[in-house]
C-alpha cells in the first residue's frame, strides 16, 4: 500500500514539473508552429504483468496527459513481434507498432537490419549515462533504458546455510530436477563459461568451459522454461533455484511466494532493455512515437516506471526503489558491476544461433 | 425417431411423383412435375391471377440456372467443381508454402539480419547434420505414434458406449464432456494438467493418501504424450461415433448368437466395420500430434521439444527464418508421406473417399 | 453390450476418459474464486472479484467480440466449401484421389507456425492485414480438414439410392441437392460447423501473427497474458466461456436434439 501511495505522489509531483520539463525541451516556436498533428492513439508493444503495469504508471499515463495522445499496450512478447515487423517493413506496410519494448540483444538484429528509426536527436539523450547508448551500433537505432541481472533466485528453506556462493553449488545431487535456466540458456552461458574453469576473455571464441558447465548441468535434469514458468514453478514447489531475470523473483515475491537472490561469486550476467521505433510509420505518427521515448528517458519517468521493476536506470538522480539499495539486482557503483558480466550485444547477435544451437544439443539429448 | 427439419420435403416429392407414374430411371423435366398436379393450373395461362408458389418459381429459376451454367453434360466434371473451392482456400497455405520454400533456400546473413541472396541447400543440410533435429524428429514421430494408439484405446469404448447406451441422459452427459474441453483453449487447458499433476498437485495428493511419495510427474515425455492424448481424445470420438452407429445392433447379436464371445465379436465384426472411422480419426490424430506446438512447450519443460517447436525456435528466437522454413517444410513433406502410405494401404476412411459409385 | 467383462472393461475406460477430459476443466473454473493472486488449487477462500475484474475489462469484451466475429466469417467460408468438399470426396469419383486427400490434409501436415507465417506474409502482400475478415479466412483454411471429414462420414452413410428417387420423380439437380442430398448430410455439417465455430474461438498462435493490438482476438489475448503472469481472472475468462458452451449446448439439444451429432444418416 505504501509503494502505490508514494508512486502516485511522485507521479502527482512528477506531473507539474515534467510538462514544463517536456516544453522547456523544446524550442516554443518548434511547438507551436510544427507540432505535427496528433494521432489518436500510438501503439506501445509491452511484457504483461508487472512489466506493462509499471511502463503504464511511469511513462504511458504520463504521456497521455501531456499531450492527450492515448497508448494502446501490444502484449505479443518481443521475439513474437519481431516477424510480424520485420515483414511489415519489407512490404512497404505500416508496422503494427509504434513502439517496440525489447531485449537489446533482440533489437539489435532490428537494427542490423535497418527496420529501426534513429532517434539520436532526442532531447533527453543529453542527461542519459553510458548504459543508454547501444554499443557497437551507429548512432541511436535504439536507447537503453534501463539495466537487469540474470540473478539465481532461490527458495530460501531449500539452501538452509545461507545464500548459495557458487553456481556449482546447485550441482549437489538434492536439487536434482530442482533447477531452472531459460530454454534458450540466456544468463547462463557467461557465468557457465567462468564456472566450468574457463575465462570470460574467451568468449566468445573458445566455449568449452561453458558447455561443460552446461553438460555437469544436464546431469541435474533442469527445467527449461521462460519467464513466467519460473514463477509459476517456485510457486507450485517444482523449483528451488533458478536463472532469472531479478524482475520475476520480485514479483514472484511480491505474490507471497518466498524467495531471495544472490549473485554468486562467478558472477552474473548483466543486460539492457530498450526502445525503439520501427520504420515505416507516417511522419507525424514517428514524431509523436520519438516524444514517448523521449518522455521515458525524463528522470520521473525513469524513477516511476524502474521503481515498478526494480531495475537501475539510465539517468543519473534516481532513488533506489524500497528495499533494493545496495542490492546486488539493483547495481549503480562501479564496485556493483564487479561480480557482472556484460557482453556487447553484437558479439551475442553474431553468436546466438550457435550458442543456442550447442545449448539445444545438450538439453535435448 | 428424431425428425430432422428438411426431411419432409423429400417425402413430399416421394408422393408428389406418385401419380405421375413415372418408373425409376426415368428423367422428367420440371414440366412434368406440374403435370402431376392437375389442379394447379399452367404456368402460361396468362387469365388466372394464380402465381406458383414463390419456393417452386425460385427452384426452377435454381434449376434453369444451374442447367444453363452446368449443363448436365458437365456432370463427369461436377466432383471437381465441388471440391474446387476446398482446393482453392487450401491454396491460400500453399503459396505461403511456396514463399517458404524460397526462404529455406538462403541462409542467414547475421551481418544484416536478412537472408543472403544466393540460393543454396545449406539449411537442410544443416537439419540433415544435427543430431539435435534427428532426435526431435524422431521424438515427434514416435509421440505421434503413441498419441495416436492411446487416444483411439480410449475413444473406441468411449464412442462405443456413446452410440450403443439405452439412456438419452449417458449418452448426452458423454458428449457435453466431450464438448466442454473445446471451450478452453489448449493453453489453459494445458495449465489445468499442470496444476493436476504438480508435485504439490491434486494427483500427487491424492498419491499422498495412499502413502505414496510425492513424485514428478510432469516435465518429461510420458506427460507430453498424456497431454496430446487429453487433447485430442474428444476428435477422435467424434470421428469414430458415425462410424460406429453405422453398424447395425444386429450384426453384434447375430455374432453372439452364433457363438462368439464378446472379445470375438469386437474384433471380427465391430473393427471391421468401425475401420474408416479408426483410420480417420487417426489421420487427424497422428497429423494433428506430428504438428504440435503447446504441449511440449508447456508439458515437457523445455527438453521434450518437437519439430514445431525447434520451428518456432528458428523463426521466433534466432529469427533464421531460412532454417525455420526448411525445417517446416521437411515437417510437411514428412508428415505427407506418412498419410500417403497410411491412405495408399488402408484407405482415408471417414475422410470421405467414397467411390461407391 | 451382454458380456460382464465387457462391461466393466469399457466402463472403466470411459470412466478414465471423463475423468482427464473434464478434471482440468473443473480445476480450472474452481481457480476462478481464488482468493490468491496466482492461479491455485485447492482455491484460497473464495472471491468473486476476478469475475469482476473481467466484466469490467473493456479490452477484454472487445477482444471477445472480435472473436465471435472472426468465429463467424470462418463459419460462413468453410461450411459451404467444406460441405461441397466433403461431398466431392464422398460421392463423386475423382481422378487422383489420394493425392487430393494428401493435399486436403495440408491444413493439418503444415505446422500452426508455418501457416501462419505463411499466411502473414501472403496476406500481407494483398495489403489485407488488420482487418479481421483475413483472420476468419485463416482459420477457416487450417482446420478446413474437419468439417471436410464431417461432411464426407455423413455422405459416405446417405444412400444414393436416395437421390436416384428424388430426380426419378422430377426433381431437378438443384433440387435433389437442396432437399436430399443436403438434409441427408446435415448431421455432418452441424458437426463440422460447431467445430469449426469452437476451434475458431480458441485458435491463438496463427491469429497471434495475422492480428495487431488494434484486432487481437480472445485467445491471442489469453495467450500474450499466460506469457506474462498466469492470475486468476484468466481462470475466470475460461470459466465463462464453458457457462457459454453448456447454454449453447443446452440450447443445440433444445432445436435440433444432441444426437444429431451420433447420426451418420
Amino acid at each position: 500500500m505504501s509503494t502505490e501511495f508514494s508512486r502516485r505522489g511522485v507521479l502527482r509531483a512528477g506531473l507539474a514539473t515534467s510538462g514544463a520539463a517536456l516544453l522547456s525541451a523544446m524550442p516554443a516556436s518548434r511547438l507551436l508552429a510544427q507540432e505535427p498533428e496528433k494521432p489518436s492513439e500510438i501503439i506501445v508493444r509491452a511484457w504483461g504483468g508487472e512489466w506493462v503495469e509499471s511502463l503504464k504508471n511511469g511513462v504511458s499515463d504520463r504521456f497521455t496527459e501531456m499531450t492527450g495522445i492515448a497508448v494502446r499496450h501490444d502484449l505479443t512478447e518481443d521475439n513474437e513481434i519481431q516477424p510480424k515487423v520485420w515483414a511489415a517493413v519489407a512490404q512497404g506496410r505500416v508496422p503494427p507498432i509504434h513502439i517496440n519494448w525489447d531485449t537489446t540483444t533482440n533489437a539489435t538484429k532490428s537494427a542490423l537490419r535497418g527496420v529501426t528509426e534513429d532517434i539520436s536527436d532526442l532531447d533527453n539523450l543529453a542527461n542519459t549515462t553510458d548504459l543508454a547508448k547501444p554499443v557497437g551500433l551507429e548512432g541511436y537505432p535504439l536507447v537503453n533504458t534501463y539495466g537487469y541481472v540474470y540473478v539465481l533466485a532461490y527458495r530460501p528453506e531449500a539452501f538452509p546455510d545461507g545464500a548459495p556462493k557458487s553456481w556449482r553449488d546447485l550441482l549437489d545431487p538434492k536439487f536434482k530436477g530442482r533447477i531452472a535456466l531459460y530454454n534458450d540458456g540466456i544468463g547462463f552461458h557467461f557465468p557457465a563459461q567462468v564456472a566450468g574453469g574457463g575465462s570470460l576473455e574467451d568468449i566468445p571464441d573458445n566455449m568449452d568451459a561453458c558447455w561443460d558447465f552446461v553438460r555437469e548441468m544436464k546431469e541435474q535434469n533442469p527445467l527449461l522454461g521462460e519467464d513466467p514458468d519460473f514463477t509459476t514453478w517456485f510457486q507450485n514447489g517444482e523449483i528451488d533455484a533458478a536463472c532469472t531475470i531479478s524482475t520475476n523473483a520480485l514479483a514472484a515475491k511480491k505474490n507471497g511466494v518466498d524467495l531471495a537472490w544472490t549473485v554468486p561469486e562467478e558472477g552474473c550476467k548483466f543486460d539492457t532493455d530498450c526502445l525503439w521505433i520501427p520504420k515505416g510509420l507516417p511522419d507525424n505518427e514517428l514524431y509523436w512515437a520519438k516524444q514517448y521515448i523521449n518522455l521515458a528517458l525524463s528522470q520521473e519517468s525513469q524513477q516511476i516506471w524502474l521503481d515498478g521493476l526494480g531495475l537501475p536506470g539510465v539517468v543519473p538522480g534516481l532513488t533506489p526503489p524500497e528495499g533494493l539499495a545496495g542490492d546486488p539486482s539493483y547495481p549503480t557503483t562501479p564496485a556493483d558491476f564487479e561480480h557482472l558480466i556484460r557482453i556487447s550485444s553484437a558479439v551475442q547477435v553474431q553468436n546466438e544461433s550457435d550458442w543456442f544451437a550447442r545449448f539445444k544439443e545438450i538439453m535435448q539429448g | 425417431m428424431h425428425v430432422r427439419t428438411g426431411g419432409f420435403p423429400v417425402l413430399i416429392m416421394a408422393v408428389a411423383c406418385l401419380p405421375a407414374g413415372t418408373g425409376p430411371g426415368q428423367t422428367l423435366s420440371t414440366r412434368h412435375r406440374n403435370a402431376a398436379m392437375p389442379e394447379i393450373p399452367s404456368k402460361d395461362d396468362t387469365h388466372t391471377t394464380f402465381r406458383y408458389p414463390l419456393r417452386w418459381r425460385i427452384m426452377d429459376a435454381l434449376n434453369g440456372g444451374l442447367d444453363r451454367f452446368w449443363p448436365a453434360r458437365m456432370s463427369p466434371y461436377t466432383g471437381w467443381a465441388l471440391i474446387m473451392p476446398a482446393l482453392l482456400l487450401v491454396g491460400v497455405l500453399v503459396l505461403g508454402l511456396f514463399e517458404m520454400a524460397d526462404n529455406s533456400l538462403h541462409t542467414l546473413d547475421r551481418a544484416t539480419f536478412r537472408l543472403s541472396e544466393a540460393y543454396t541447400l545449406e539449411n537442410y543440410q544443416t537439419v540433415m547434420e544435427s543430431a539435435t533435429y534427428g532426435r526431435v524428429i524422431t521424438r515427434s514421430v514416435f509421440a505421434a505414434g503413441l498419441t495416436v494408439f492411446f487416444t483411439l484405446l480410449l475413444a473406441l469404448p468411449y464412442a462405443y458406449i456413446m452410440v450403443r447406451t439405452t439412456s438419452s441422459a449417458v449418452r448426452k452427459a458423454l458428449l457435453v464432456t466431450l464438448f466442454l474441453p473445446f471451450f478452453i483453449g489448449q493453453v489453459v487447458r494445458a495449465y489445468g494438467l499442470l496444476i493436476i499433476l504438480g508435485t504439490t498437485g491434486v494427483a500427487n495428493n491424492a498419491l499422498g493418501l495412499v502413502g505414496i511419495e510425492p513424485m514428478r510427474l510432469l516435465f518429461n515425455f510420458p506427460a507430453v504424450v498424456f497431454g496430446l492424448v487429453q487433447y485430442m481424445l474428444p476428435f477422435a470420438v467424434l470421428m469414430l461415433a458415425p462410424a460406429l452407429t453405422a453398424i447395425p445392433r444386429e450384426t453384434e447379436t447375430a455374432a453372439s448368437s452364433l457363438g462368439a464371445n464378446w472379445v470375438q465379436g469386437f474384433r471380427h465384426v465391430v473393427l471391421p466395420m468401425a475401420k474408416p472411422g479408426l483410420i480417420g480419426a487417426g489421420l487427424v490424430v497422428g497429423t494433428l500430434a506430428l504438428t504440435d506446438f503447446a504441449m511440449p512447450a508447456m508439458l515437457g519443460g523445455g527438453s521434450q521439444d518437437f519439430i514445431a517447436n525447434a520451428i518456432y525456435d528458428q523463426f521466433f528466437r534466432t529469427a533464421d527464418q531460412g532454417l525455420g522454413a526448411a525445417l517446416a517444410l521437411l515437417l510437411v513433406v514428412l508428415g505427407s508421406v506418412i498419410v500417403g502410405i497410411v491412405i495408399s494401404i488402408f484407405g482415408a476412411g471417414t475422410l470421405g473417399m467414397g467411390n461407391r459409385k | 453390450m451382454t458380456a460382464r467383462s465387457q462391461r466393466i472393461l469399457f466402463w472403466a475406460l470411459v470412466w478414465f476418459s471423463v475423468l482427464i477430459l473434464s478434471v482440468p476443466t473443473i480445476i480450472v473454473v474452481g481457480a476462478s474464486f481464488t482468493n490468491a493472486n496466482m492461479i491455485s488449487f485447492p482455491p484460497e477462500g473464495f472471491t468473486l472479484k476476478w469475475y469482476e475484474k473481467i466484466a469490467l475489462a473493456r479490452d477484454l469484451r472487445q477482444a471477445f467480440i472480435r472473436s465471435l466475429i472472426v468465429s463467424t466469417v470462418c463459419l460462413v467460408v468453410s461450411v459451404p466449401v467444406g460441405t461441397l468438399a466433403g461431398l466431392a470426396l464422398s460421392r463423386f469419383k475423382l481422378r487422383f484421389v489420394n493425392a487430393i486427400q494428401i493435399y486436403l490434409l495440408l491444413p493439418f501436415t503444415v505446422p500452426l507456425i508455418g501457416s501462419g507465417i505463411g499466411m502473414m506474409l501472403i496476406f500481407g502482400e494483398w495489403r489485407i492485414l488488420g482487418s479481421l475478415w483475413p483472420v476468419g479466412v485463416a482459420l477457416a483454411v487450417i482446420n478446413l480438414p474437419f468439417i471436410i471429414w464431417s461432411v464426407s462420414s455423413s455422405a459416405s452413410a446417405l444412400d444414393g439410392d436416395l437421390e436416384l428417387a428424388a430426380s426419378s420423380c422430377g426433381a431437378g439437380r438443384f433440387e435433389t441437392f437442396w432437399f436430399v442430398t443436403l438434409p441427408g448430410v446435415m448431421p455432418g455439417v452441424i458437426t463440422g460447423g460447431l467445430l469449426m465455430f469452437v476451434l475458431a474461438m480458441s485458435e491463438f498462435l496463427v491469429s497471434l501473427l495475422l492480428t495487431d493490438a488494434r484486432t487481437v482476438t480472445l485467445p491471442v489475448q489469453i495467450y500474450n497474458n499466460i506469457r506474462s503472469i498466469i492470475t486468476p481472472d484468466l481462470a475466470a475468462v475460461s470459466s465463462v466461456f464453458v457457462v457459454i458452451a453448456l447454454l449453447a449446448v443446452w440450447v443445440l439439444d433444445r432445436l435440433v436434439g444432441l444426437e444429431i451429432f451420433l447420426k451418420s444418416k
